[in-house]
This record gives structure tokens, C-alpha cells and sequence, in this order.
């Protein structure tokens, strides 16, 4: 070997070998088996990286997830859960895996700040599944215990913050976020048997798969029968309307549409406290100014190290889940790392060519397309929709102001503000695109959603006269069947060389076979 | 050397090695590999032959429950 080349293989080995095919690139798109997408290996990022993915990552998350189901309602709770629900067993074993898919290629900062967003995110589905599963009646023999007395069950999009009142007394464990909206993400194939449960019974096939999801669940009586009474709302549709019908009949509860708090003062005979809210808005409203503190990183710099996917489901989650103490520690972590970018101009993603904007509702089967963009074309994710659906503090001076901004706030939720909440919000995209300084838009086209279906003619015009650049990205939300994850590829893989005539920064990462993964 | 020295070796020994181990189950994948060849497969099986209820036969009681009155 020539002393040229034990340079380079000793440095790859230190740093990592660079991301661009001109410098001899990494080529990440070897690393995986065909069809299955496992790792023949995992990625060897340098000696620094490596060990910190291994550490901090893998061993440190998998250590705590015991921890977590240890202390949060055990291990045979837990246990008889797996047992019991396809959703948990099928779909949470594997979840190391969905963190190999969204940083996949990070390094440094954005791998680090990354990462804890996503360990935030663990830590919180545990939380949930957990206390289903130490309420349920159904692993418990029948028994309505005192957790199932103190548990209330909702929908995903009544905003937690509901609850506040009632902190410490009653436990709002959604009644979709776990079994149905996050396997999307971690394993895509589990949500497939509850589309195809409601469709069996007769519904038609064209309405939206998430409603079609949720009302699956029930079908195949896959639900844990936690609480004593349910919360439902619309999501600014018909069809999650007929799912809180389906709902309704399945879950055998009584059930409340909001808005109407105070059925809970009824049902579990513990009254309302405005102590309790205020000092849990506050509590929410430092999250809120943590968030803009990166929004104002993220959109005027180059430091800001939370990459697209992390920064997208760690913000909804956040938002639309409420307070929790897991949020507070993860924002500490990340504001350190954040400072520490800032303060030494650490360049986070420097193969950026393009700052992305991801506009409307993101495939729930790939959301880490945006991973895999960056790390192919150089298309970095800066901001998206569903971040920016909460733009605002909540109001504690008094209690008019606080109601009025609740139902704002609740108002805003995931779909109702800007994927079917009207032109002017689906139009905010320009003031956005501009104070995040982006130059190009992914557009989100969910298929299967009348709302924004009628918006796409008028976005393609926007975009032609404001001479925005633009790709779509279709998809059916969590049926990976309609779109695959290889067409997603395909599309801005033409747009990129048809459009943009530009060159991959990966050429492995092309085209490649996943048909299989999780 | 003492009993106490002998004691850390073994014990630094077993982490080096129980380290190893684990770095070779985090590089090449194993953990994803025994999920997805024979974890995932086996629950699977369990969850596509276990009983469940119809749920299309539990009558749809819309008055079960007393309606709630909004200004109460």
C-alpha cells in the first residue's frame, strides 16, 4: 500500500471518510443489505463519532428504555403488553433502528443534538404505553384499578394541555399518538393491518388512511381499555369525525366532544385548579421560548444542530403532547450544544446546498426522507409545517386571556391550522420560507386529503410566479403501499437532475432497494 | 499483588470484554438482525392466530350513557 493511501485509511479511520464522492466519499449506500435495508455494518464515522453513537446512542438509550419500563409501570405490565397488543410488540423492539434512519451520516453537534430529541421522544412513548398498559383492564383480569380511576383517554389532537388543571390527579394518555401515529414512523409496517381491518369491514378505500388507522385499531379491538371516560374532537375533517363515531361505538365509554373541560370535574369528581394550569403554562410557554431561540439559530445561521426529521417530530410531539418534565431535561442538553455551535461558528451541516423548507403533512413511513436528502443531494430540511403550527406563548394574567389563547392554541393543533385550516395559513409557507432564509420548498401532497388536495393547482402557481423552486412529494400519510419510499427517491431524485442539473453528493444513496425495512 | 488489585483487574477484564462484545453487537447489527429474522417473525405469528373479540357484534348503544348537559 502506498504511504499516500495509509494516510488516507488512517484518517479516514480517525475523522471518518468525507461525505462527497469528490473526496473520495463514504458511500452509505453500501453499508445496507438489499430489500431488508439491515446494516451489513454500521456506519464508522470516526473514532469520536462512533463512540458517541455507540455510548450515547445505542447503548445509553437502550439502557434507559429498561430503565424507563422499570419505573414506569414495570416489567410485567410491560411484558403482558407485548404479549397482548401487535401495535407495542411489533413496532417498539426495533426502535434503535428508526434512530439509525434519521442520523444516519450526522456527525458531530447535529448528531449529538439530534439524538436527544429522539431519546425525548422514547422516553415519552414509554411514559404512555406504559401507564395503558398498568390501567388496563384487560391485563388486570377485568379490574378497573386506581390507575384506570385516574386515567383519561383522548384523541391525539385534543392538545394535553386540557388536562392541566388536573395535574398529579389524572393522567391523559392519547388514545392514538402510541398505538397508531408513532409505529408509522418506527416500524411502517405494523399500521398496514388496521387500514386493512377497517377496509374489511366495508369502508371504502379512498378516505384519509390516518382515519382509516385509528378506526382499525378498534376493529381488530387492539385498544387497551385504560380509562374511564374518552375526549374526542375534530381534526378539521370529516373522516376523524366518522372515527370518533367508530370510536364511540367500539370504546363503549362516555364520550365527550370538546370544548368542555369540565367533564372532567364530573367523571372523576376532582376539581379544576387554576394554580395548577398557570404554573404548567409557564412551564410550556419556557419550551415555546427555548423553540424560537432555535428558530432564530436555524434560520439566520449555519450552526443550528438539530437536523429535518428530529426537528419535525420532536416539535409536534412536544406541542401537541403538553408539558413534561422529559422536554425541560432535553432542551438543556440541546441548548448546550447549541451555544456551543453559536459561540464557535461550528458549521453543522456543511455539504448544505439548498436550505429546504418542508411545507403540509410529511409521510408518517418517511419522515426521515429529509436524512437521506441531505446526505444525497445536499438538500438541508431547515424547518417544517408542523413546527411552526404553535407560534405562540399562552397568557397567564388572567383567566379570560388564558381561555381565549387556549382555544387558540387548541385551535392551531396538527391539521387544523395549515394543512385544511385555509389559504392563509396553508399561504404563511412565503413569510416563512423568508425568515428562515430557505430557497427551496418540499411540498407535501397527501393523497388521500380532500382539504389539501384542492390547494395544489393554487401552490403551482404561486410558485411559478414567485419564481419559488419546488418539489412534491406525494404520499397517503402511514400507507407506505400508495407511495413507496423508493418513488419519494425517485421524485427529487429527477427534480435534482432535471431541474436543478445538479450532480449527487452520494451516488450510492440513488437508487437502492427497501422494500422490506421497517 | 494484593487481592484488591486482583479483584480491579478482573474486573477491568470483564468490562473490556463485556465492551467488545457489545461494540461488535452495535457495528454489525446484530440487535437489528435478530429482531428482524426472528423476534419480529415470531410475534408476528403470535398476533396474526391470537382470538379476538368481533367487535362488529357489540351493539352500538348510543344512549348507554346520560347526555351531557353543557351548561351545567
Amino acid at each position: 500500500m502506498a504511504k499516500k493511501d495509509i494516510k488516507k485509511a488512517l484518517k479516514d479511520f480517525w475523522y471518518g471518510k468525507p461525505h462527497s464522492a469528490e473526496e473520495g466519499g463514504r458511500r452509505l449506500g453500501d453499508l445496507h443489505e438489499e430489500k431488508t435495508h439491515l446494516y451489513k455494518h454500521r456506519e464508522w464515522r470516526g473514532v469520536k463519532d462512533t463512540m458517541y453513537y455507540f455510548y450515547m446512542i445505542w447503548l445509553y438509550n437502550y439502557i434507559f428504555m429498561v430503565k424507563d419500563v422499570m419505573v414506569m409501570g414495570g416489567l410485567v405490565n410491560f411484558a403482558k403488553g407485548v404479549w397482548r397488543y401487535r401495535w407495542v410488540g411489533q413496532t417498539y423492539l426495533p426502535v434503535l433502528h428508526w434512530f439509525d434512519r434519521g442520523l444516519e451520516g450526522m456527525r458531530g453537534p447535529a448528531l449529538a443534538g439530534s439524538a436527544w430529541h429522539y431519546r425525548a421522544m422514547v422516553s415519552t412513548t414509554i411514559r404512555q404505553f406504559q401507564r395503558m398498559f398498568a390501567a388496563d383492564t384487560r391485563l388486570h383480569g377485568g379490574k378497573q384499578n386506581d390507575l384506570y380511576k385516574h386515567t383519561i383517554a383522548h384523541n391525539e389532537t385534543v392538545w394535553g394541555g386540557v388536562f392541566y388543571p388536573w395535574d398529579g390527579e389524572i393522567t391523559n394518555v392519547p388514545l392514538e399518538m402510541i398505538p397508531y401515529f408513532v409505529t408509522c414512523h418506527v416500524n411502517s409496517h405494523t399500521v398496514l393491518n388496521y387500514i386493512d381491518a377497517v377496509q374489511s369491514i366495508g369502508l371504502p378505500g379512498d378516505p384519509c388512511p390516518m382515519c382509516q388507522a385509528e378506526s382499525g385499531i378498534f376493529v381488530l379491538d387492539d385498544v387497551p381499555d385504560y380509562a374511564k371516560a374518552v375526549v374526542t374532537c375534530n381534526e378539521a375533517c370529516d373522516a376523524s369525525v366518522s372515527t370518533s363515531t367508530l370510536q364511540d361505538w367500539f370504546f363503549d365509554k362516555p364520550l365527550f366532544s370538546l370544548p368542555m373541560p369540565m367533564l372532567v370535574e364530573d367523571q372523576y369528581g376532582i376539581p379544576f385548579s387554576w394554580e395548577k394550569l398557570v404554573k404548567k403554562l409557564e412551564l410550556q410557554n419556557q419550551l415555546q421560548r427555548f423553540e424560537w431561540e432555535k428558530w432564530e439559530v436555524a434560520g439566520k445561521s449555519d450552526y443550528y444542530p438539530i437536523n429535518g426529521v428530529a426537528q419535525a417530530l420532536y416539535r409536534i410531539y412536544q406541542t401537541q403532547y403538553g408539558d413534561w418534565e422529559i422536554w425541560h431535561v432535553t432542551d438543556k442538553k440541546v441548548r448546550k450544544i447549541l451555544e456551543k455551535c453559536v459561540s464557535k461558528k461550528i458549521n453543522t451541516f456543511p455539504q448544505t446546498r439548498h436550505r429546504v423548507i418542508a411545507w403540509s403533512c410529511a409521510p408518517l413511513y418517511y419522515s426521515n426522507w429529509c436524512t437521506w436528502a441531505y446526505n444525497c443531494w445536499g438538500l438541508n430540511v431547515i424547518i417544517n409545517m408542523d413546527s411552526l403550527m404553535f407560534d405562540m406563548e399562552i397568557r397567564t394574567d388572567s383567566y379570560e386571556h388564558t381561555l381565549e389563547d387556549m382555544a387558540q392554541y387548541h385551535m392551531w393543533a396538527p391539521m387544523r391550522r395549515m394543512a385544511v385550516g385555509g389559504m392563509k395559513h396553508m399561504f404563511e409557507l412565503w413569510e416563512y420560507m423568508e425568515r428562515f432564509n430557505c430557497d427551496m420548498v418540499a411540498m407535501y401532497d397527501q393523497l388521500q386529503c380532500k382539504g389539501v388536495q384542492g390547494l395544489h393547482g393554487l401552490f403551482e402557481d404561486e410558485f411559478r410566479n414567485r419564481n419559488v423552486k419546488a418539489f412534491w412529494i406525494p404520499h397517503a400519510l402511514p400507507d407506505s403501499r400508495t407511495v413507496s419510499r423508493a418513488e419519494i427517491r425517485r421524485l427529487i431524485n429527477d427534480y435534482m437532475t432535471t431541474v436543478m442539473h445538479e450532480e449527487p453528493l452520494d451516488p450510492s444513496l440513488l437508487d437502492f432497494d427497501d422494500s422490506m425495512t421497517w | 499483588m494484593c487481592k484488591f488489585g486482583k479483584f480491579l483487574l478482573k474486573l477491568l477484564g470483564v468490562a473490556l470484554v463485556l465492551n467488545v462484545g457489545l461494540f461488535l453487537v452495535f457495528f454489525f447489527d446484530l440487535d437489528g438482525k435478530l429482531l428482524f429474522n426472528v423476534v419480529e417473525p415470531f410475534l408476528k405469528n403470535h398476533y396474526d392466530n391470537m382470538e379476538r373479540k368481533d367487535t362488529l357484534k357489540a351493539p352500538y348503544d348510543i344512549d348507554k350513557f346520560p347526555k351531557y348537559d353543557y351548561n351545567s
